[in-house]
């Protein structure tokens, strides 16, 4: 078996080849694009709007910054170990990198006594507080794009984000079971405005808000009560009845949601999500698949729980302790329980770290003012681009490698957090 | 540098040596002759009157991969009632049921084990197995590959592809997964369940492929076979945990009459259908198809009472048994047209009459299956309790009367139910040695490991011989891997990291045409982004890579 390159040679000449894209948890394996002028990239086959943004950056050119000031890497690292060692209580976030550079988090929030967050924790909180209180039926996308005669999409929104879920999961050109897919029906419940007018889709329109208690009316529904109200956040009794009829009929019944598109109730919303699985696996077969983890968050959660136990807002001290809610981001920052901040952002998405009076490492492959104004900041590279790197998928099953694409002589976030580590 | 363990007494199956006191030579991380004058050796450790084995090896335990992270995730109750003084390991990590990859290496090692291996890895979830195993230090590890649900070879079942066609497959897929064995689960089972069969018997058809377990099995185990594999095909059969079972079981080891195979956690595959609460033990039975069958060997899954959680990759059982979950929530997941899991928290009772019986019924095996190169120590861990129960395990098996002290705690309808009491046999260290060391190191194929001999691995675990065998077993003296010292008086001195077994035979590149084609029409991967590439086993130095020659290798 040949060796597989960690670095695609080709991608550095003006020919088209294949790729894999990081930037959201999709992990759309079958991109093609090339290389342009600017050395940044352009996508000539199945990309999605936010694929071609994010290829279409040039790698940053810029020396690391201590004080605003242009320093070595040597330095700035050395300038982000002393701030480390200064601080009393130091926070890991953003955590936006891959499968290495939060190994390297894990190793530096061990060696500081820090605690580890990712700028999609309260999204992705909110899930896992789910799975740490019930569980739940799971699927995967190619279960999806195979098994499924019935999706319901609540409040997923492919105009904003997930764009190729409809191409390779939803309506794909092929099936292993080509009766699913002709007899699939396809249900927007939610901000649908990117649903295709077709006589196969349906789109419900409900507020973000109402979404929870819209989802427990469908569960109500499904288990056979009888709802006295006309309609339930905006979704009429009779709209509520149908859904649940075609639900029930299905032979395998995905329910795909968006928690960061779920509103404020959201735990709840998720919570009735897995119950109405629950519901149709009683007779039937039905399962939940989530879309989230985008900037590495699945990458983060998974890999932190492996190496600690736990999925991330974790705090190193004489032993690990987890606190998802005091160990939030936000809350660390507004209360001003941190004074040493490292900001991580490989993926130049989340660039500025969060309002704040800690002293700041900003590790971005992304220069904004941000930059100027912090402690420390160290350009680095993106993962799956300027590097060999590994990212798990929003279904939290499959990871995929992906080699890197240009030589730009940036360093990745875990080369850069275990040199910081090391002086510590 | 050429070290002397001095004195101590010997316990070496794979070179029938019982407790014989004699010197061992140690350099460059193998064993080596004796020097003609002692005084040559330029460290002596003087381990007279001490227990001298190889290390350990777990054949089968869930330590990576997918459901294992689950576990992890959903369980952090389970992880704050055992946390890890950020001292006593080299990194910090916590957890009982579903410790953090690098507790679990510590622990492992402490216990004087120097390889483990993961039975089911999933195609589609190799890369994430492999790279928890690559952040479990201290052992060597390895993978089984699952089969046999996957709509892949369902499909080729289906159509009737010839046996050279499914051999290409599962060599491609053992090559792809960086695999070291192929495991089925509930075989057809699993896939069943998506189409929502909540049952399926050894020759009931998968209602979307017409295939049975049977075929399933028959057609795996032959292609096992034909490649040569070192460890045969790895079975978690139909029916687990159902009362009655038995039968299904039998039946299984009459199908694959002639064929050599591993029946695993063959506790959970021993259940009647006798007396007032319909469950009996069918160890008897169990035990009576096996000893006639020298092709057949198997691993228990003993249970042991406490809180504990299951991971599985039988859907269809994991279903069923999350009625009985505790704390109350699991995780159930249809996975990538390969396979799929379930974890359910569990609470085993000695006063309850059906765990109290799993107990004894596991028990009862390991006392009637004759033959300890045939039956492995494990309790599927953590499905019958954590890999951390096994030294309590080893005294109830080595120990008549500390085990018949457990029978009269136990629920006292399930103790006379069984016929535990009865059974008189008490194992050896010698056989102790057998069934943790030498035997899975054959049956895996693991040159050099499960031996003390010339030429081995300097795998050595040092025990004081303690009277009290949980309290000899559960903090050896001394681990040397390696050669190397790597935990003194049962805590970890220094981290090192473990190499990775697989097996690469050789398979016609044709199939990868076809492959390719179906990931490109059918999958949310491509064929090529499945394979890990050897580089990535290796990950930065975390890793090693060992292939294992089999008849056909590349």
């Amino acid at each position: 078996m040949p060796p597989r390159p960690a670095f695609n040679r080709k991608s550095e000449t003006t020919a088209a080849v294949a790729a894999v894209c990081p930037f959201c948890s999709l992990l759309c394996d079958d991109l093609e694009l090339r290389q342009t002028d600017d050395r940044s990239f352009k996508i000539t086959r199945n990309g999605c709007a936010r694929a071609r943004a994010d290829f279409a950056r040039a790698p940053i050119v810029s020396e690391p910054l201590v004080g605003g000031q242009s320093t070595s890497l040597e330095n700035a690292v050395v300038a982000a170990a002393r701030l480390l060692k200064r601080s009393e209580q130091p926070l890991i976030a953003g955590l936006a990198t891959d499968v290495d550079g939060i190994r390297a988090a894990v190793d530096l929030a061990e060696r500081c006594g820090g605690i580890l967050d990712h700028v999609h924790g309260d999204v992705m909180n909110a899930t896992t507080s789910v799975l740490q209180s019930r569980g739940w039926y799971a699927t995967t996308l190619s279960e999806l794009r195979n098994r499924a005669d019935f999706v319901l999409l609540a409040g997923v929104d492919l105009n904003e984000r997930y764009e190729n879920l409809s191409r390779r999961c939803l309506r794909p050109a092929a099936s292993l079971h080509p009766k699913n897919l002709r007899k699939r029906r396809v249900v927007y419940l939610g901000g649908a405005a990117s649903a295709p007018r077709d006589e196969s889709t349906e789109c419900i329109s409900c507020r973000a808000e109402s979404m929870a208690e819209t989802l427990q009316a469908l569960l109500a529904t499904l288990k056979g009560a009888r709802l006295t109200a006309r309609s339930i956040g905006g979704v009429s009794r009779k709209t509520l009845g149908r859904l649940a009829d075609s639900m029930n009929a299905a032979a395998y019944a995905v329910i795909v949601f968006a928690p960061a598109s779920l509103g404020v109730h959201r735990e709840s919303a998720i919570a009735a999500i897995c119950d109405i699985a629950d519901e149709l696996n009683r007779e039937g077969r039905g399962a939940i698949l989530s879309l989230s983890g985008d900037d590495g968050g699945q990458t983060a959660v998974s890999t932190c729980t492996w190496m600690t136990g736990y999925p991330l807002r974790v705090s190193f001290g004489k032993t690990l302790h987890y606190d998802p809610v005091a160990n939030s981001t936000n809350k660390l920052m507004d209360s001003g329980a941190v004074d040493g901040l490292v900001w991580v952002d490989a993926f130049g998405r989340h660039p500025d770290p969060p309002a704040g009076n800690a002293a700041t490492v900003i590790l971005s492959s992304v220069k904004t003012a941000a930059a100027q104004t912090a402690a420390v900041y160290i350009p680095v590279g993106t993962p799956g681009v300027d590097h060999f790197s590994r990212l798990l998928r929003t279904d939290s099953v499959v990871s995929l490698p992906l080699p890197g694409l240009r030589h730009a002589g940036l360093p990745d976030v875990a080369a850069v957090l275990t040199a910081i580590t090391s002086r510590l | 540098m050429l070290t002397r363990l001095q004195g101590g007494r010997i316990v070496d199956p794979m070179n029938g040596i019982d407790g014989e006191v004699r010197d061992l030579y140690i350099r460059g991380g193998r064993i080596v002759a004796a020097p003609a004058d002692p005084r040559e050796a330029d460290n002596v450790i003087d381990v007279s009157g001490r227990v001298v084995m190889a290390g350990a090896i777990d054949l089968h335990t869930h330590i990576g991969g997918g459901k294992v992270n689950i576990a992890r995730m959903m369980l952090p109750e389970d992880h704050a009632r055992d946390p890890v003084a950020a001292r006593r390991h080299p990194h910090a990590g916590c957890g009982h049921a579903a410790p953090a990859t690098r507790t679990a290496g510590y622990r492992y090692a402490e216990m004087g084990y120097v390889a483990c291996f993961e039975p089911a890895m999933l195609a589609l979830n190799a890369r994430q197995a492999h790279m928890e195993m690559a952040d479990t230090p201290m052992i060597d590890k390895g993978g089984y590959v699952l089969l046999g649900n996957d709509d892949f070879f369902l499909r080729a079942l289906k159509q009737k592809r010839d046996p050279k066609f499914i051999r290409d497959y599962v060599a491609w897929t053992l090559c792809a997964a960086q695999a070291l064995a192929i495991k089925v689960v509930n075989p057809g089972g699993i896939n069943a369940f998506k189409y929502n069969q909540r049952k399926l018997d050894l020759d009931e058809a998968n209602s979307a492929y017409g295939v049975t377990p049977r075929q399933i099995l028959l057609s795996l185990s032959a292609a096992v076979s034909d490649l040569g594999l070192p460890h045969p095909l790895h079975i978690h059969g139909c029916n687990l945990g159902v009362p009655g079972n038995l039968a299904t079981t039998l039946d299984t080891i009459r199908a694959l009459d002639g064929l050599r195979v591993h029946l695993t956690h063959i506790q959970f595959h021993s259940y009647g259908t006798e007396g007032d609460h319909q469950f009996s033990s069918g160890a008897a039975q169990i035990a009576e198809a096996v000893n006639a069958r020298p092709d057949i060997s198997l691993d228990v899954g003993q249970v042991m009472f406490g809180q504990t959680v299951t991971e599985s990759g039988d859907t269809m059982r994991q279903f069923a048994g999350s009625a009985y979950a505790d704390p109350k929530k699991w995780v159930g997941m249809d996975i990538e047209c390969d396979a799929g899991c379930g974890v359910v928290p569990f609470r085993y009772k000695n006063r309850n009459f059906v765990n109290a019986l799993q107990w004894a019924i596991g028990l009862e095996l390991f006392l009637l299956v004759d033959d300890p190169w045939r039956i492995f120590l494990t309790t599927d861990h953590p499905n019958g309790a954590p890999f951390t129960s096994y030294p309590h395990l080893i005294r109830l098996l080595m120990d008549r009367s500390f085990r018949n002290d457990m029978l009269a705690t136990i629920n006292p309808e399930a103790a006379a139910a069984s016929h535990l009491g009865a059974l008189d046999r008490e194992y050896s260290l010698y056989e102790i040695a057998i069934m943790t060391r030498a035997a899975p190191a054959r049956s895996l194929g693991l040159d050099g490991f499960g031996s003390l001999g010339v030429g081995a691995r300097a795998h050595v675990t040092v025990y004081e011989d303690h009277e009290n065998r949980e309290t000899m077993f559960a903090r050896p003296e001394t681990v040397l891997k390696d050669g190397k010292l790597i935990v003194r008086d049962g805590r970890v001195v220094e981290e090192v990291s473990g190499a990775t077994h697989v097996v690469h035979p050789e398979y016609d590149p044709g199939i990868e045409t076809e492959l390719s084609r179906y990931f490109d029409r059918f999958m949310t991967i491509k064929k090529d982004n499945v394979r890990i590439a050897d580089d990535e086993i290796r990950d930065g130095g975390r890793g090693e890579l060992v292939v294992h020659a089999t008849a056909a290798s590349t």
